[in-house]
């Protein structure tokens, strides 16, 4: 073993963490572990994580995140039943020898090397459409101009589903967003939320999450600066001071797609992380059986 | 002879560093998922080639009409005592002009930063 490679198996594994079924709390437990650091895009990791059973409908998302890490890459499955053939499973509390031989594992790539919708261009070129903005390039329609609700200037709607793994989000839930620049203008929940049991709820984590969304740190957050970066009147500010001062919160949220449309992006993701994981769960679910 | 030569030899030294940049730059040889963008297992369903609306687009007009007035004002501050009240009243003028669009963006709502 040369020396670079002793100093590079000491350095810190970047892991992307896929959240599952009561995976919320085993990833926390995780943020204090020294040798791993968990990063927020599949982009910066050399492993992929999955912790707590993931839905099987789920598994093409899956399948696409890992192909998102680049190469190469190694897969854990910790407490989850594996979607597919890559990879180690563990069953027990301790992740980390397993998450260390993964990141000398390379995982061969899950998804196909090809485009997503494949090329559909006419003309010579192969430049879509006709005219200037139509066609479909790629399988998908160019952006095209629709009503805005913030200030009447119609701009392009970008629509997409967020989910069900984006780390901003409880991890879960998958939604269908229509946005104009950074305004919510529809939304339609895929798939909610996982059930992460009552430690998914624990103040201590939630008031974690929340906090690390507005990028204060865990002693700043005791001032009550952190409250007054929150906007105001959508609850937010009451939600958070109860976890901080150790309190559960039972509030439940209105629809999504009604209480979503509006917001901005940053303000939506904080709005859904100021609720308790399992009231949100509840809150999607009604909607489903509805 | 130089004077042929050495265009012909820029440009050829400016073509090599370019090769020599690309070459050493990172090769991503990303695969087609990765080049999606990170939607967290989702996709989007439009191009992601769209126009979204710039929110600083007026600060930035409002700017440009103070920015053009203190330009003016400079070399005009030069000249003023040697002219007296002709560039005096010129002044006046243009300043009464961009004091207009200035109104106009105050009406925009051009202050209230959001």
């Amino acid at each position: 073993m040369t020396l670079l490679s002793a100093l590079a198996r000491r350095a810190e594994i970047p892991v992307f963490a896929v959240i599952g079924t009561r995976g919320l709390g085993l990833a926390e437990s995780l943020r204090r572990r020294p040798g791993l650091r968990l990063v927020d895009s599949p982009r910066h990791a050399r492993v992929l994580l999955v912790a707590g059973a993931v839905d099987g409908a789920q598994k093409q998302a899956l399948e696409r995140l890992h192909a998102q890490l680049p190469a190469p890459r190694g897969t854990v499955w910790w407490q989850a039943e594996p979607l597919f053939a890559r990879g180690e499973v563990v069953t027990g509390d301790d992740p980390m020898p397993a998450i260390r031989a993964a990141a000398s594992a390379d995982d061969p790539d899950q998804r196909p090397d090809v485009p997503p919708h494949p090329w559909q261009g006419i003309g010579p070129h192969g430049h879509g459409g006709r005219g200037m903005m139509g066609g479909n390039p790629y399988g998908r329609p160019m952006a095209m101009t629709a009503d805005d609700i913030r200030d009447g200037l119609a701009l392009d709607a970008y629509s997409a589903r967020f989910g069900p793994f984006l780390p901003m989000l409880p991890p879960g839930l998958a939604l269908d967003l229509t946005l104009q620049g950074d305004v919510i203008v529809s939304a339609d929940v895929a798939s909610a939320p996982f059930e992460q049991g009552p430690q998914g709820d624990a103040p201590d984590l939630c008031a974690a999450r929340m906090l690390r969304l507005m990028g204060i740190g865990p002693i700043a957050a005791r001032a009550r600066g952190a409250l007054l970066a929150l906007p105001q009147g959508s609850g937010m500010r009451r939600r958070l001071a109860a976890w901080l001062r150790g309190e559960q919160v039972s509030e439940t949220p209105d629809p999504l797609p009604a209480a979503l449309p509006g917001l901005e992006w940053a303000e939506a993701v904080l709005w859904l992380a100021s609720f308790p994981p399992s009231r949100l769960r509840a809150a999607c679910m009604e909607r489903h059986a509805a | 002879m130089t004077q042929i030569a050495m265009p012909i030899v820029v440009t050829l030294l400016a073509v090599v560093f370019a090769v020599a940049m690309q070459r050493i730059g990172p090769q991503t040889g990303a695969t087609w998922p990765q080049r999606a963008p990170f939607l967290g297992g989702g996709q989007p369903e439009t191009h992601a080639w769209q126009r979204f609306h710039v929110r600083y687009y007026p600060m930035t007009l409002l700017f440009i009409a103070f920015e053009m007035e203190m330009m003016f004002m400079y070399p005009w501050a030069v000249v003023y005592v040697e002219t007296g009240l002709t560039a005096l009243a010129e002044m006046g003028m243009f300043l009464g002009i961009l004091s207009v669009g200035i109104l106009y963006g105050w009406r925009e709502g051009v202050f209230r930063w959001q």
